[in-house]
């Protein structure tokens, strides 16, 4: 009787090759999946006044450095007011220069900034007027809320 | 002196720990996946370049509040709640984001927290509708308040 030699490992491997192209198609979907919803997502802090507020019921009075006005101009554009006055150029950069001129010129950075925006206007432009804001280094920039629904 | 020719032996690559490594990362991407779902809505931010990146943990005891665009009339307000088994979705009208906010606060506060609001708008919804997020924050007595925005590429725009 002839004993025959264990047969070689390699034969007695499964096939993988079909599994892994597989898994490859799956790998590569959520790859792409995942690397699409990706946003470098910031965060721009501010305080709420504790003093005030709907939480308080009683509207407290801020004296802002700078106040920022946004007022709705229809067509999902808007109106940049700073201290009751129109900017000229109507622009985030425009104001960015005032700010930043405003602060050269010995403004506080930590005394408020205040966006006061009609609640029509785009909450794009009021990150944009933030924005500019922190960019100029103020760092106190709250918000007017209206009182009441 | 015969000598006998090998036996011809198949070639196979051992696929098995390439398919162990594929199946961890297969793991990895469907439970990523599943929590960024969760916590990212598909929002467009507002773009901000002053903007910092934060991690997340960073910013301690914090409740999520999305504030998504609708067809017509006025934003909605998502927010993501566990229910003892996983995390849904919850879809608040104002007045239920300030009494879901101050069950927030008041859990916080139970355990030494100070609880901060991070308020995901997106770029199209109006300052109105942040507003009503705003007030719901004041109404459950949070003072911190973190805006997520885009700090990615800037897009040219003009007011």
């Amino acid at each position: 009787m002839r004993r025959g030699l264990p047969e070689p490992l390699s034969e007695r491997i499964p096939n993988l090759a079909p599994m892994v192209d597989v898994i490859m198609v799956i790998l590569v979907f959520f790859m792409l999946g995942a690397t699409l919803t990706i946003v470098r997502e910031g965060a721009l802090q501010s305080e709420l006044d504790p003093r005030s507020g709907p939480g308080e019921g009683v509207p407290v009075e801020i004296i802002p450095t700078v106040k920022i006005a946004l007022e709705d101009a229809g067509d999902g554009r808007c109106n940049i007011h700073v201290m009751g006055r129109r900017l000229e150029d109507n622009s985030f950069e425009g104001l960015f220069a005032l700010l930043r001129e405003k602060r050269e010129a010995g403004a506080d950075p930590t005394a408020p900034v205040v966006v006061a925006a009609q609640p029509g206007v785009r909450w794009r432009w009021v990150v944009k007027a933030m924005d500019a804001a922190v960019r100029a280094g103020f760092r106190n920039v709250q918000f007017a809320v209206h009182l009441g629904e | 002196m015969r000598f006998r020719p090998p036996k011809p032996v198949g070639m196979t690559l051992n696929l098995a720990p390439l398919v162990d490594v594929m199946m961890c990362l297969i793991i990895f991407f469907l439970l990523a996946s599943r929590l960024v779902s969760a916590q990212h809505r598909p929002l467009q931010l507002a773009h901000a370049r002053a903007a910092p990146e934060i991690e997340r943990g960073a910013l301690g005891s914090r409740a999520v509040v999305n504030v998504r665009p609708t067809a017509a009339g006025p934003a909605e307000y998502v927010v993501y709640v566990w229910d003892g088994q996983r995390i849904v979705e919850r879809s608040l009208t104002p007045t239920e984001l300030a009494g879901h906010l101050q069950r927030r606060a008041a859990t916080a506060a139970a355990g030494g927290e100070d609880l901060r609001c991070v308020v995901r708008a997106d770029r199209d919804v109006t300052y109105g509708d942040v507003e009503a997020a705003l007030r719901a924050c004041g109404l459950a007595r949070i003072t911190r308040v973190v805006f997520s925005v885009d700090a990615g590429e800037e897009r040219e725009e003009a007011p």
